[in-house]
C-alpha cells in the first residue's frame, strides 16, 4: 500500500525555486531517507509533507487523501519531529506532552506517559521545566511525544543531531518498533551510518531533482 | 467536544506558563505605571480637569499596555518553534485562536484591575457605585481589543518587522473600541446615569460579536497554509 | 477566467483612458467655467468637483479589493492578488488626494483645517488601514502568504468601516453639531451636471489605471518568477573551488 504519494511536486519562495516537480512514492511499513547538501529542500519537502507549505505546483497523497483538501483528516496520522523541539520552556515534560496530545485529541493515562519517557531515557526528568533540558534531552522529550502520538506517517528532521550514542540507538530502535506497526517514516539526515540501518530506500535531493540510492551506494559513493 | 477541550488547554498553557515566568503581566504593569507617570507630568492637572482627561488617558494606558500582552501572546509561540506544531496539529485553527482570545482577556484585564487604583489614586477620583459598570466596559472593550488584536498578532508574528505592524493594524481597525470605552469611561467616572453612556456600551458589544465572528471565521487562513 | 478577461479589458484599455479623460476635460470645463459660485461658498465649491468624486472613487477602490479579497480566497489565483494590489494602491492614492482636497476646501468654509466630522474621520482611518495593508505586504517574502495575510486585513477593514463611521457620528453629535453642513442645500442642475461627469470619469480613468497596475504588478511577477533560480544551484555555484 502505498502511505505518501507525489504528483509533480514543485515549490516556489520569493524569487527561488526550492523544488522542482518532484514525483515519489512510499509505502507503508517503509522507511526513506533523505540526503542532499544544504539549501537542497530537505526541510522544505518535509514540511510540504507535513501539510505546513502547500506545494506552488502538484498533487500530494497520504493515506489515500489529498494533502491539501483533506489536511484536518491527514493531520492526524502525521507527526513531524523537527529542528525546532516544538517544547515550551515553562512546562515540565510530562505537562509538555499532555499539552502535544490534547491537541491531537489523545489523553494518554499517567503510565503510558512514563513509560514513553523511560523508553527514551528521561524518565528522571519528567517533572523538570523543559528550560533547564540540553539539546538532546529536549530531541529526546520529542522522540517520546512520537511515541505517544502512535502516528502512522512520521517525518524527522535531522534526527539524529545532538542525540548521544545511546539516544540515536534509542531513536533507530524506536523507528524500527513503528516500522513494524506499518507506519511509515521519512528523514532528511546526514548520518549515513545511522540511517542504513533503518532506511528501507534513499535518495538524494540535488537541484532540486530526486535521485533515487541503492543501499550499496549509501555505504561507498560520494553522494552529490 | 475536542473544540472545546482545546480552548480550554490552549488557555490553561498559556495561564500556566504565565503564572511561573509572570513576563507578559509584569511587563505590561511597569509599562503602565510608565505611561500614568508620564501623563500626570504632561498635564498639571485639577481634579476638575482630572475628571475630564482620564477616561482619555486610562485608554491609552490600556491600549498600548494591551498590545504588550497581544504581542507577546504569539511571539511566545516562537521559541523552540511551537507555532509549527500548532499549525500542522489537527486541531481546529478557531480552537486555537479562541483559547488564545480568553488567555489574552484574562491577562490584559487582569493588568488593568491592578492599574486602574493607581489612576485612582494618582489622578484623585472617587468611584465606589460604578464600580461594577467600569469593569463590565473594561471586559467589553478588553475583548473587542482582543479579538482583532490575538488574529493580528498571529500574523505579524510571522512577517518582518512584526513588532511595529501589530500596533499599525490594530490601532485603526480599534478607532471605534477606543471612542466607546472612553466614552463609556467617562460617563461612568462621572456618575452619568447609566441611561445616557448605555449606547457606548451596546457599541461594544456589536463590536465583540462582529470581530469575534470574523476573526474566528478568517483566522484559519493566518494559522493555517 | 479574470486571466482572459483582463486580456481582453486591456486590448480596449486605451479607449477606457480616453472616455476617461474626455468625462474628466468636460466636467473640468463645467465645474470651472460654466457653472457659477455658489450663493454661500463662492468660489470655493469648485473644490467639491474634484473632492467629492475623489472620495467616491476611492470608495469603489476599496470596494473592488473587498471583493477582490474575497474572489482570491476562493480561487487563489495570483492574477486576482495583483489586482487587489493595485486597487489597494489605487484607493490609498485616491484617499490621500481626497482628504487633501477636503482640507483645502474646509479652510475658507469651515474655517479649519480639519474637524472631527464621521466621514473624515472614517477616511483619515480608512487611509491608515490601507497604509497599513501595503507596509503589510512588503514585510513579506512568499508571495502565497503574502497575498493570503493581505486579504484578510482588506476584509477585517472593509467590515469595520462602517461600524467606525457610526461610532464617530455618535461621538460628533454628543459634543458639536458640524457648524456647516451640506444637508439642506438643494443641489441645482449647475452643480450636478460637472458633479456627475467628475464622477464617471474618475470611475473610468480609475478601471483604466487598475488594468495598467494589475497588467504592471503581473509582468513584475513574471519576472521575478524567471529571475528566479534553484537555491541549490545558487548555493552550489558558491561552493565550488
Amino acid at each position: 500500500m502505498v502511505a505518501i504519494r507525489g504528483l509533480h511536486i514543485s515549490k516556489s519562495y520569493g524569487h527561488y525555486r526550492i523544488l522542482e516537480d518532484l514525483s515519489f512514492e512510499i509505502a507503508a511499513g517503509e522507511c526513506y531517507a533523505l540526503f542532499g547538501p544544504n539549501g537542497a529542500g530537505k526541510t522544505t519537502l518535509l514540511r510540504i509533507l507535513a501539510t505546513l507549505h502547500r506545494p506552488s505546483a502538484g498533487r500530494l497523497e497520504i493515506l489515500g487523501r489529498d494533502a491539501i483538501q483533506e489536511r484536518e483528516v491527514v493531520r492526524e496520522a502525521l507527526l513531524l519531529l523537527a529542528h525546532g523541539s516544538h517544547l515550551y520552556d515553562e512546562l515540565n515534560a510530562v505537562e509538555n506532552l499532555s499539552f502535544a496530545m490534547a491537541l491531537r485529541a489523545a489523553s494518554p493515562t499517567d503510565r503510558e506517559v512514563k513509560v514513553a519517557l523511560d523508553q527514551v531515557g528521561i524518565g528522571a526528568f519528567a517533572e523538570l521545566k523543559v528550560r533547564y533540558f540540553s539539546a538532546g534531552m529536549k530531541k529526546r522529550l520529542a522522540m517520546a511525544k512520537a511515541i505517544l502520538a502512535h502516528p502512522k506517517v512520521l517525518l524527522l528532521d535531522e534526527p539524529y543531531t545532538s542525540l548521544d550514542e545511546t539516544g540515536m540507538v534509542i531513536m533507530n530502535r524506536y523507528i524500527q518498533a513503528l516500522l513494524k506497526e506499518g507506519a511509515s517514516v521519512v528523514m532528511a539526515t546526514h548520518d549515513r551510518i545511522k540511517s542504513a540501518e533503518v532506511a528501507d530506500r534513499a535518495g538524494v535531493l540535488t537541484h532540486g531533482v530526486l535521485r533515487p540510492l541503492t543501499r550499496e551506494d549509501l555505504k561507498t559513493c560520494d553522494l552529490f | 467536544m475536542i473544540f472545546f477541550n482545546v480552548i480550554r488547554v490552549v488557555a490553561w498553557k498559556d495561564l500556566l506558563c504565565e503564572m511561573r515566568s509572570r513576563e507578559t503581566i509584569s511587563s505590561m504593569f511597569f509599562f503602565a505605571l510608565i505611561v500614568i507617570l508620564v501623563f500626570s507630568f504632561s498635564f498639571s492637572m485639577d481634579q476638575q480637569a482630572a475628571r475630564e482627561l482620564i477616561a482619555g488617558i486610562l485608554w491609552v494606558a490600556f491600549a498600548f499596555t494591551g498590545i504588550i500582552g497581544l504581542g507577546k501572546s504569539f511571539s511566545a509561540e516562537l521559541q523552540n518553534d511551537c507555532l509549527e506544531y500548532l499549525q500542522m496539529s489537527p486541531a481546529p485553527k478557531g480552537a486555537i485562536y479562541l483559547g488564545k482570545v480568553a488567555a489574552n482577556l484574562l491577562f490584559i484585564v487582569t493588568a488593568e484591575v491592578i492599574l486602574f487604583p493607581m489612576f485612582v489614586i494618582f489622578f484623585n477620583l472617587d468611584v465606589v457605585e460604578d464600580l461594577p459598570v467600569l469593569l463590565l466596559i473594561f471586559f467589553l472593550a478588553t475583548l473587542g481589543l482582543s479579538t482583532v488584536g490575538t488574529l493580528f498578532s498571529a500574523m505579524t508574528v510571522q512577517i518582518r518587522a512584526r513588532e511595529v505592524m501589530l500596533p499599525i493594524l490594530l490601532l485603526p481597525l480599534a478607532v471605534p473600541v477606543m471612542i466607546a470605552a472612553v466614552e463609556a469611561t467617562r460617563g461612568a467616572l462621572n456618575g452619568n446615569p447609566l441611561a445616557l453612556y448605555r449606547h457606548w456600551i451596546e457599541l461594544l458589544v456589536v463590536f465583540d460579536v462582529v470581530f469575534t465572528v470574523v476573526s474566528f471565521w478568517v483566522v484559519e487562513l493566518i494559522l493555517d497554509s | 477566467m479574470l486571466n482572459t478577461i483582463i486580456r481582453k479589458l486591456q486590448r480596449y484599455k486605451g479607449w477606457f483612458g480616453a472616455a476617461g479623460g474626455l468625462c474628466l476635460g468636460l466636467g473640468l470645463y463645467y465645474g470651472l467655467v460654466a457653472s457659477p459660485p455658489d450663493y454661500y461658498q463662492g468660489e470655493v465649491v469648485r473644490i467639491m468637483y474634484v473632492h467629492v468624486p475623489l472620495a467616491h472613487t476611492s470608495l469603489l477602490a476599496y470596494t473592488v479589493l473587498f471583493l477582490g479579497s474575497l474572489w482570491y480566497l476562493w480561487t487563489r489565483d495570483p492574477v486576482v492578488d495583483n489586482l487587489c494590489h493595485a486597487a489597494a494602491g489605487l484607493s490609498v492614492f485616491f484617499t490621500a488626494v481626497a482628504l487633501i482636497t477636503g482640507s483645502i476646501w474646509a479652510k475658507p468654509t469651515w474655517n479649519t483645517w480639519w474637524t472631527w466630522d464621521a466621514r473624515l474621520v472614517s477616511f483619515a482611518v480608512l487611509f491608515l488601514i490601507l497604509a497599513g495593508y501595503l507596509m503589510l505586504r512588503t514585510f513579506i517574502d512568499d508571495p502565497e502568504r503574502e497575498a493570503r495575510y493581505a486579504a484578510v486585513l482588506a476584509i477585517v477593514g472593509f467590515i469595520d468601516l462602517p461600524i467606525v463611521h457610526f461610532s464617530v457620528e455618535w461621538w460628533r453629535t454628543l459634543h458639536q453639531p458640524l457648524s456647516i453642513s451640506m444637508r439642506g442645500v438643494s443641489i441645482s442642475k449647475e452643480i450636478l451636471i460637472p458633479l456627475v461627469l467628475m464622477g464617471i470619469g474618475f470611475s473610468i480613468l480609475f478601471v483604466y489605471m487598475l488594468i495598467v497596475r494589475t497588467q504592471m504588478l503581473y509582468l513584475s511577477s513574471l519576472l521575478n518568477a524567471k529571475k528566479g533560480r534553484l537555491l541549490s544551484q545558487v548555493h552550489l555555484a558558491k561552493v565550488e573551488p
